[in-house]
C-alpha cells in the first residue's frame, strides 16, 4: 500500500522536471516524477486506477535520479514501485509485463526461454564444482543474450573459488520493478546458496544487483567490486584505448558503487567521463519495465544518453547487461566492463 | 464538433484530457487546487493564437502555466477550462553578443538560457531558487528575481520587448530591441507581473549582461536574526551595493546542515554576502563588509573558490522544499512566504514574524532576500494535523497584514494568485480599481487565468469563487 504520509512529503516544488529522463522526452506532467508523486496522491485518495495511472506509473525507468536530487528527502523511485503494486493488485497491467510474469513463473527467466539457462558453460558446466565461497550469478539477460559475456565473466572468476549455481533461477528485479511478486524466485535461490554453503555472490547485472541486496543475509559483490579487490592478481596488460564509462543506475545510485569500475578500467586504458556520470549520470532508458512495455521512449531516453559520449571515446563500458543492450539498439557502441577485462588478460587466462 | 476536437485539430497529440494529466495539471507548488477540462502544449505562436481565439469565441477560461513551479496557484486553472502548457516551446530563437540581447520562447528553463549565454560571456541575471526548472515564461509572468536582485534587480528590469497573444488571439509587441523609447504606455511592464490575466506571453527579448570577472562571499554569524538585520543595514548605509545579501536563520542552518553534514556553515543566524565585479575591488568591498559586520559579528568567513561559493548558493537554492529533513513528519506549506518590506523595517519584520510563529506554535524557518527587503518564511507542519494547519495558515495571515502595515508586499517575487488575492484592495486600494479596468480592457470576456489577483468583475468566466483554495 502506498504510504500517504510518504507521498504528502512530495512539495511539488519542480527539481525533479531538471532531471526527470521520461519528462524530458514526452513533456507531459504526468509522466515526469513530480507528476507520478501527484498520481500516486491522486490514489491514495482514491482515484479510479485506470490505464492513465498505469502509463504514468509505468512510465518510471527506476533510475533514481529524482530520488537523488529531491531537496525533501522523497523518494519517488520507491512510492512508485509501491503503486505499481497497488496496480498489479487491482489488475491494471500492461500486456508486456503480465507477459514477463508469466514468463519468470514458467521458465525462471524474463524471456521465456525454455532452454537451459547455464548453456553458456558448455561443458564446463559438468565439471561445476559443488561448492565454493563464492557463486557467480549470471543473470537473465547475460545468460541468455550474452552467454560469451557470462562465460568470459566466470572464467575470469574462476580463479577466486567461484562456482555457479546449477538450477538459477531470475533475481526477480523484473517483477519487483514492475510491482509484481517475486518471492518464489528469491526462496529458490536463496535454497540454492545454502545448499552450497557459499559465503557470497557475484553478479555482473546491476539490476540483479539491487535484488540479490534485498534478499536480506546476503554478502553480494558486483563484478566491478569483486575484481577491482583483486586487481593486482590479474595480471592486466593496458590497452590503447579511451572509453568512457556509464553508471548504471542500479550499480551506481541505488547502491552506490562509482569507483570500482572505474579503478579496474584506469588499469586498463584511458577513462574519459561522460558529460553526466558518477551521481548525476543519465539513465540508459532499459530499466523499471520501460523497455519491454514502452520500447519506443526507452529508446528515445537511449539516445539520449548517447549525446553524453565524449568524442574521443572508442566505446561506452558499461556493468548492467540491460544498459549494454539498449544503448546497443540506440547505436551507441557499448561494451561490457568484462569484455574489456578479458581482452586486457594474458592469453593463459 | 466539441471543444476537445477543435483543439486537436490545432495541436494534435499535444492535447489530453486524461484523468492522471488533468489531475497533474490542477496545481503547483502552492495549497490552491482546481481542475482543468483540457491541457494543451502548443509549439509555437501561432497555435497559442488559434487556441486563444478559440477560446475567445467559446468563451472558455485559459490558464497558461510554465514549469508549474509557483508557490501562489496562478497557474492552477479555478474555474476549469484549458490549460495552456508552454514549456514546450523552449526555444532559444537569437542571441546577439553585440548587442547583449537574447530572444527566447517562454518555455526556456532559466539555468538552460545561461548555460547557453556561458561561451560569450554573459548572463541573465534573475536567478530564483528554483532556476533549475523554472521557465522564463513564468518569470516574467511574476515579476521573478532571486539572490542576486539587491545588484541586478528583478526579471522587470531585462525585459525589452514581449510578444503577447491576447485574449482575442491577436498578436502584439510590447517593445523592440531599442534599450531607451519614450513613445507611448510602457505595456511590457504592464505585462510583467500580470500572472497570465491580460495575455499570454509567446516571446521574449531580454537584455543580458557581462559576467563578473570574480566573486567573493562573506558569511558572517550573528547571535540572532534583528541584529543580522541591522549590520545589513548598516552595510546598505555605508554606499555598498552587494550582488547578493542573504539572511538564513538558525533554523534554516540546521536544514542546510541535515541536507549536507559537510556544509561549512556556523549554527548562527547568518548574512551571506557576495561582492562581484573586477578582482580588486570584489576585494575591497568585501573587506569593507567585514569591516562593518565585525561591530556586532560572532564570527565572519569568507569564500573565493568557485566550487565552494557555489555549494553554498546551491544549498541555499533548495533550502525552500528541503524542512522535512528535520522532521519527516512535518511538510512545508506555502502560505504567507514571500512578504517584503522597506529594507530599514526588516530587523522589524523578522521580529514580528518570530512572535507570531511563537503564538502559533509552528516551527519556521526565516531566509531570504535581505537586502532587497523580501523576508521568506517557511512554515512547517504536519498535515495530518488539522488543527495545526489552521494555525499555520492564521500565522500566514499575520505575517501578510505585518509586512502591510510595515508598508510592504504581500508577495516580492512569488506572485499573488490566488493564495494572496484577498490581500490585493488592502495592499493597492483604489489602484486595484484601476487594474480591474485594465483587466477589462484587454479580457473583455474574463477567459484569461479567472481568478487571480482579485480582478473578477462579473465577466463570463471570472464570477464567484469556484471553491477552490486553500
Amino acid at each position: 500500500m502506498i504510504d500517504p504520509r510518504a507521498v504528502s512529503g512530495c512539495v511539488r516544488c519542480g527539481t525533479c522536471r531538471s532531471v526527470c529522463p521520461v519528462f524530458q522526452e514526452t513533456g507531459w506532467e504526468s509522466s515526469g516524477a513530480r507528476g507520478k508523486m501527484l498520481v500516486l496522491k491522486s490514489m491514495t485518495e482514491g482515484a479510479n486506477l485506470d490505464s492513465w495511472c498505469r502509463d504514468s506509473l509505468g512510465t518510471c525507468t527506476t533510475c533514481a535520479l529524482c530520488t537523488q536530487i529531491c531537496p525533501a528527502a522523497v523518494r519517488p523511485t520507491g512510492l512508485i514501485e509501491e503503486g505499481r503494486r497497488d496496480l498489479v493488485l487491482a489488475n491494471v497491467t500492461r500486456q508486456e509485463h503480465r507477459r514477463l510474469n508469466r514468463n519468470l513463473l514458467r521458465y525462471g527467466n524474463t524471456f521465456g526461454d525454455g532452454r537451459d539457462r547455464l548453456g553458456w558453460l558448455g561443458e564446463e558446466k559438468e565439471m561445476l564444482p559443488k561448492s565454493a565461497d563464492f557463486v557467480y550469478f549470471a543473470g537473465c539477460v547475460n545468460s541468455y543474450r550474452y552467454p560469451e559475456t557470462a562465460k568470459k565473466t566466470f572464467q575470469i572468476l574462476s580463479r577466486f573459488s567461484v562456482t555457479a549455481m546449477p538450477q538459477e533461477m531470475c533475481c526477480g528485479s523484473p517483477l519487483l520493478r514492475t510491482g509484481f511478486d517475486a518471492g518464489f524466485l528469491r526462496e529458490a535461490n536463496l535454497e540454492q546458496m545454502e545448499a552450497m554453503g557459499a559465503r557470497a555472490i557475484i553478479t555482473g547485472c546491476a539490476g540483479c544487483y539491487t535484488a540479490l541486496k534485498g534478499y536480506g543475509g546476503l554478502e553480494v559483490y558486483s563484478v566491478p567490486e569483486f575484481l577491482n579487490q583483486r586487481l593486482e592478481e590479474l595480471d592486466i596488460q593496458p590497452l590503447d584505448l579511451t572509453v568512457c564509462y556509464h553508471d548504471p543506475c542500479h550499480l551506481g545510485r541505488h547502491q552506490g558503487v562509482y569507483d570500482p569500475p572505474r579503478r579496474i578500467l584506469e588499469a586498463i586504458c584511458s577513462l574519459v567521463e561522460m558529460k553526466a556520470s558518477r551521481e548525476k549520470a543519465r539513465c540508459c532508458g532499459g530499466g523499471g519495465g520501460v523497455r519491454a512495455a514502452y520500447p519506443e521512449l526507452s529508446q528515445k531516453i537511449a539516445r539520449r544518453r548517447l549525446l553524453d559520449v565524449p568524442a574521443e571515446a572508442d566505446a561506452i563500458v558499461t556493468a548492467c547487461p540491460l544498459c549494454v543492450r539498449n544503448l546497443r539498439d540506440a547505436g551507441g557502441n557499448a561494451i561490457d566492463l568484462i569484455d574489456l577485462v578479458s581482452r586486457a588478460l594474458p592469453p593463459s587466462l | 464538433m466539441d471543444l476537445a476536437s477543435d483543439l486537436a485539430d490545432i495541436v494534435g497529440e499535444r492535447l489530453s484530457c486524461s484523468s492522471a494529466e488533468l489531475y497533474c495539471y490542477s496545481c503547483d507548488a502552492s495549497q490552491v487546487r482546481g481542475r482543468p477540462e483540457y491541457v494543451v502544449r502548443p509549439k509555437d505562436r501561432d497555435e497559442v493564437s488559434m487556441i486563444m481565439a478559440l477560446a475567445f469565441e467559446k468563451r472558455v477560461p485559459v490558464t497558461p502555466r510554465g514549469a508549474g513551479t509557483g508557490l501562489a496557484g496562478g497557474a492552477v486553472p479555478l474555474k476549469g477550462g484549458i490549460v495552456l502548457d508552454l514549456s514546450s516551446m523552449d526555444r532559444i530563437l537569437e542571441i546577439d553578443c553585440s548587442c547583449r540581447q537574447v530572444l527566447v520562447e517562454p518555455g526556456v528553463v532559466r539555468d538552460r538560457l545561461n548555460l547557453a549565454l556561458l561561451p560569450s560571456g554573459l548572463f541573465f541575471p534573475p536567478d530564483p531558487g528554483s532556476s533549475a526548472m523554472c521557465s522564463i515564461g513564468g518569470l516574467l509572468a511574476n515579476n521573478g528575481s532571486g539572490m542576486h536582485c539587491v545588484k541586478y534587480g528583478t526579471t522587470r528590469d531585462y525585459a525589452l520587448d514581449l510578444e503577447i497573444v491576447l485574449a482575442d488571439g491577436s498578436v502584439i509587441h510590447t517593445g523592440s530591441q531599442v534599450l531607451k523609447s519614450s513613445a507611448g504606455y510602457d505595456l511590457t511592464r504592464l505585462f510583467i507581473g500580470s500572472e497570465g490575466t491580460l495575455g499570454v506571453i509567446t516571446a521574449a527579448r531580454l537584455r543580458v549582461v557581462p559576467l563578473p570577472k570574480a566573486r567573493r562571499l562573506v558569511l558572517a554569524a550573528f547571535r540572532s536574526p534583528e541584529e543580522a538585520g541591522l549590520a545589513v543595514n548598516r552595510v546598505l548605509s555605508a554606499g555598498i551595493v552587494p550582488a547578493a545579501c542573504e539572511i538564513l536563520d538558525r533554523t534554516t542552518v540546521e536544514v542546510l546542515h541535515r541536507c549536507d553534514p559537510h556544509l561549512a556553515l556556523p549554527t548562527a543566524d547568518l548574512i551571506l554576502f557576495e561582492a562581484d565585479g573586477e578582482p580588486t575591488a570584489v576585494l575591497d568591498e568585501a573587506a569593507r563588509i567585514e569591516e562593518v559586520c565585525l561591530q556586532s559579528a560572532i564570527s565572519i568567513d569568507t569564500a573565493s573558490e568557485a566550487a565552494e561559493m557555489e555549494e553554498v548558493w546551491a544549498a541555499r537554492r533548495l533550502v525552500g522544499a528541503a524542512v522535512s529533513r528535520l522532521d519527516p513528519k512535518k511538510t512545508r506549506i506555502y502560505v504567507g512566504e514571500d512578504v517584503g518590506v522597506p529594507v530599514g523595517m526588516m530587523p522589524v519584520l523578522i521580529r514580528r514574524v518570530q512572535e507570531i510563529s511563537e503564538d502559533a506554535g509552528i516551527s519556521a524557518m526565516k531566509y531570504g532576500h535581505i537586502g532587497d527587503g523580501n523576508l521568506h518564511v517557511a512554515l512547517f507542519v504536519d498535515l495530518s494535523d488539522e488543527a495545526e494547519v489552521e494555525r499555520a495558515k492564521l500565522a500566514a495571515h499575520r505575517i501578510h497584514l505585518a509586512a502591510l502595515d510595515l508598508g510592504g508586499t504581500v508577495s516580492a517575487e512569488h506572485g499573488v494568485g490566488r493564495a494572496r488575492s484577498s490581500y490585493m484592495r488592502l495592499q493597492w486600494g483604489g489602484a486595484l480599481d484601476v487594474m480591474r479596468a485594465i483587466k477589462r480592457a484587454l479580457d473583455p470576456r474574463g477567459i484569461l487565468n479567472p481568478g487571480k489577483l482579485d480582478l473578477g468583475s462579473g465577466t463570463d468566466c471570472d464570477t464567484a469563487d469556484a471553491g477552490a483554495g486553500l
